[in-house]
Order: structure tokens, then sequence, then C-alpha cells
């Protein structure tokens, strides 16, 4: 194996832009056709479209496709248990079954994978953690359950392919990890933002120095925009001692489908051979150009069982152009990873707040261990924003200066929105594992009658 | 040897390239047989698949990932 390459698969990481989209045209064709032919569920959303594979004749007919919702599948899962008939194989055919993490509160989606469909999930990993840096002389430990929220399985298989000493730890506890990763001095580590954080604030509390007592020189971050937040990333790095890089993916592809190179130019590339990712107006459907936010539209042509066709994700995402990183891949970047969810934006007297921002201001103030987000509504009328915020142990005494300069700050990022900042009593506040939970919205709910949901 | 001489972007292959071609295709048949013992279908399947892999991200084939 060439270590020295920097790219997992030179040929088409680095391939020219005419080139990737002719690739791409012919791999759209043959997804669309397999769809058509293999899966009702599609067949019947492409009728109703008045869609037909022979439509597709260049990569602007992508648009022609009619999107595909999470909302579809899980009525398609309802109406025809367990999985829907937009399954392309027979379920004998399948090694894996896994679910959706279920954070959102929602009907989890269920998926299966063939053996292809899983070896080429472990790649798409490989593609991402070749690009950070990591070779088989690396000793990578996943902080993960292991469950059946897919999480870092994929990521896992990638290490035993590339062929690092891959550490797998579902059955320790916090303490546990941070023993082993010192012992069996571990160089890469993969978890959750939240989770790296909260590792590293309990090997403080064990008196262990990860910086001076460890070997970790990546962290690999995936499952929540606070990836690629930079104040969190730094907070990572200065207590890990290793560079921190984001990835993202989603259970409904089975992989990742950007991550971040060595050279970190500020967001994830796409993994542009095996994803088309449009960037659209949530309202218009319509393209935005590069740097405009927009909604991620994924269509990935490497699932067997389940074709993913202009897959709505909700996630709030900015492109811009491969050449704002000199890596020398042509994948384009996602500036600042996923900024959030089209959907969690909220509304607080007027001022949009989405819950990533409040997290990058709160993330700037070192003295924080973990916070909240609570909305209310005072007599019925008047929203309001409140910031719980538990302080370090040893940094409770600037709880005065930070609690004005915590409620500046945060109103200076939102058009000047008055934020209520509280003190938590150590411990209070709960942790995580997997994604964070760190909004609580309080407001009673109306349906359109105004009746109370 | 695989008769194929492209790849999908119009590339002539390289003698690598066919040579992986050319694995594949053997273990894709090697694999489909049935007369072979279980650890020799079962390691061969693993091995076409991780071909397939290779083949597939190279862009020198793209088939239909469902099927083994």
């Amino acid at each position: 194996m060439s270590t020295e390459s920097p790219y997992w698969n030179p040929k088409t990481e680095t391939l020219p832009k005419d080139q990737l989209r002719s690739l791409q045209l012919l791999k759209l064709q043959r997804l669309v056709d397999r769809a058509w032919h293999t899966s009702p569920f599609h067949r019947r959303l492409y009728e109703r479209a008045g869609v037909t594979p022979d439509k597709i004749r260049s990569l602007d007919d992508i648009r022609r496709l009619p999107f595909m919702t999470r909302e579809d599948w899980m009525a398609c899962q309802a109406e025809k248990p367990l999985f829907g008939d937009l399954i392309t194989r027979p379920q004998d055919d399948a090694i894996r079954y896994h679910l959706t993490s279920g954070t959102s509160g929602r009907q989890p989606l269920r998926v299966l994978d063939g053996r292809k469909d899983w070896s080429w999930i472990a790649d798409m990993w490989c593609y991402g953690f070749w690009g950070f840096g990591i070779r088989p002389t690396d000793k990578v430990f996943f902080a993960f359950s292991y469950g059946s929220f897919i999480g870092f399985w994929g990521a896992h298989y990638c290490c035993e392919k590339i062929g690092t000493l891959t550490l797998a730890s579902g059955n320790m506890n916090t303490e546990q990890r941070v023993k082993q990763i010192v012992e069996m001095g571990v160089t890469v580590v993969c978890a959750t933002p939240t989770y790296a954080l909260r590792m590293g604030q309990t090997a403080e509390k064990m008196g262990i120095d990860l910086k001076k007592d460890g070997k970790v020189r990546r962290v690999v971050v995936s499952g929540e925009p606070a990836g690629s937040i930079p104040a969190v990333k730094q907070m990572i790095e200065d207590m890990w001692g290793g560079k921190c890089g984001d990835t993202a993916g989603m259970t409904e592809i089975g992989t990742i489908m950007i991550f971040e190179c060595d050279h970190q130019p500020g967001g994830p590339h796409i993994i542009e051979d095996h994803f088309i990712e449009e960037v659209l107006d949530p309202d218009s459907g319509e393209p935005v150009a590069y740097g405009q936010r927009g909604e991620r539209v994924v269509t990935s042509f490497g699932r067997g069982f389940i074709p993913l066709l202009r897959y709505k994700t909700k996630d709030l995402v900015c492109k811009v152009p491969h050449s704002t990183c000199d890596c020398g891949r042509t994948g384009d970047i996602y500036e600042g990873g996923i900024l959030g969810r089209v959907d969690d934006m909220k509304l607080i007297r007027g001022t949009n707040v989405y819950p990533r921002a409040v997290e990058a201001v709160v993330r700037e103030h070192s003295e924080v261990e973990e916070f909240q987000i609570i909305l209310s509504r005072k007599d019925d009328v008047q929203d309001e924003i409140t910031v719980k915020v538990e302080l370090k142990p040893d940094q409770v005494d600037t709880w005065a200066r930070l609690q004005k300069q915590l409620g500046k700050d945060l109103a200076d990022a939102h058009e000047g929105l008055r934020f209520n900042v509280e003190l938590a009593a150590q411990g209070e506040l709960p942790r995580f594992e997997l994604k964070a939970k760190r909004l609580q919205d309080l407001r009673p709910q109306y349906g359109t009658r105004g009746a109370p949901r | 040897m695989t008769d194929q001489t492209r790849d999908l972007l119009g590339n002539d292959l390289s003698a690598d390239e066919r040579e992986m071609l050319d694995l594949y295709a053997r273990l894709k048949d090697m694999s489909a047989r049935t007369d072979l013992p279980p650890v020799a279908t079962a390691n061969l399947k693993q091995a076409m698949v991780l071909m397939w892999n290779a083949c597939n991200d190279l862009a020198l084939l793209h088939e239909e990932p469902g099927c083994d």
C-alpha cells in the first residue's frame, strides 16, 4: 500500500470537473434505471411526476426527478412493514440491519445492506480517514456504543480495511475509555464532538493530562453540527493535543458523504464521484449559487438495497468551490460543515435563532463545561430564551463576569435579542454519548385550530 | 484477460486496471459456483466484493451494487 499518497483514490478524487460530471451522469442514468425497474416506491414517484429513465440525458435533468422525503419513506414503511417497498433486493440478501438514531423522537427508519453495500459504506469512510492522514500504523479508538444506530460502524470497518489497530469500546464507561486510550497509546479517537469534550473533561477529573499522557494525534468527529464550529474544534484540540477533523453522514445513505481533509480549509469536501449534492432554496426548490445557504439534497450511487435519489435532508449548508482548498481534490466544500437543520430555526421575538449559532458563541467561553438552551413563554405572550450554563469546577468564580459577557455576545450575534443567562449547579445538566440534545422548547404548541397539541 | 479496453471515462485501461478487472471477473465466476464447500464460497464472495469495490471506485465498472 502506498502510504505516501494523500488520497485514498487519487484517480477520482482529483478528476477534472468535466470528467467528474460525466461520471456522475453515467452513474445517475444507471441508478434511475435501476430504481425504476426494481423499486416500486421509486416507480410510483416517477410515474406520478411523469418521468422515465430515458429522460435523464444531462446532469441538469436530475431536476426532472421528484424529491424523496423522510416522510414518504416512513409512510411507505408504515404501510408495508417492515421495510416498505423501496428495497430492491430480497431481504435474505442483506447482511446488516440498522436504524436511524431517533433523536428527533420520530419513528426510526429501518435500513438493510448487502455485502457490496457494506463494503462501499466502509470505503466512503476510507476516503475520509485516509484524507485526514490516518494510516495503517495508527491505533484507532471508537467511543461508540455499537448498537443498532449505524453511527461509526462503517468507520470501524474502514479502519480494518486500511489496516489500523482498531479498538472497540461499546461496553465501556467514560473513565474506562479514557484509561484505555492512554494505556494503549491510541493515536486516533472517533466520537461525537460532545462526547470528545466529555471524555476530555473526565480525563481532567481523573488527573490525566491527555496532551502529556496520551498519544492522540487526530480526533475524528461526526454526528453533530458542532464538529465544524471552530471554537468547539479548538476546545477538543486543546484537550486532546491532536488535530480535530469533521465528517458527516446519515443513516439514510449508510455512510459519510463529506469529510475534512488534512489541509482543513474550513469545511469538509464532498465525495463527488459517489454522490450528487444539490443545494437548493428550501422554499422554492431552486438551486442556490456558491456561497449561498440552502438545503442539502443528496443522490447516492453506492447503496444497492435502497436507491436514494434527490433525498431532502433538511441539512442547512453553504457550498463553495473545491479551489478554496489547495489539497488537489476536486470535490467541492461545505463551508462550516453542516450548519444546522432547515427546520431547527426558532423564531424568538422576531429574531431567527439557530441552536448551532448559540453553541458557537457559548463555546467561545472556555469556562463553560455544559449548557442547555431553554425556550419558554412568559404570561402566554412573550417568548423567552434562556441559556443555562454549567461551569467547569475551577471556573465558578468567573460567573459574574461571564454571565454579563455571554449575554452580550449572544445578543450581538442575534440582532440585539436579549438572552437570559443562568447558572446551573455542578452536574445538573445532562451529558451525552451520542448526539446531544441541548434545546428544550417548553412553549405551548398550538395546532391549526388554536388548541394545544 | 478482460476484453474491456476503456474505463467509464473513456480512458485506456492500464495493465494494472486490466488485471484488476480480470481478477474481479474470475472471483465473480468462482463465487457463483454452488459445488464448492462453504469455506471456499463464502471467502471467495468476500474477496469478490472487495474487488468490486476497488473496480467501482476506480471507475472501471459500474455494476448494480446489490448483486453478489
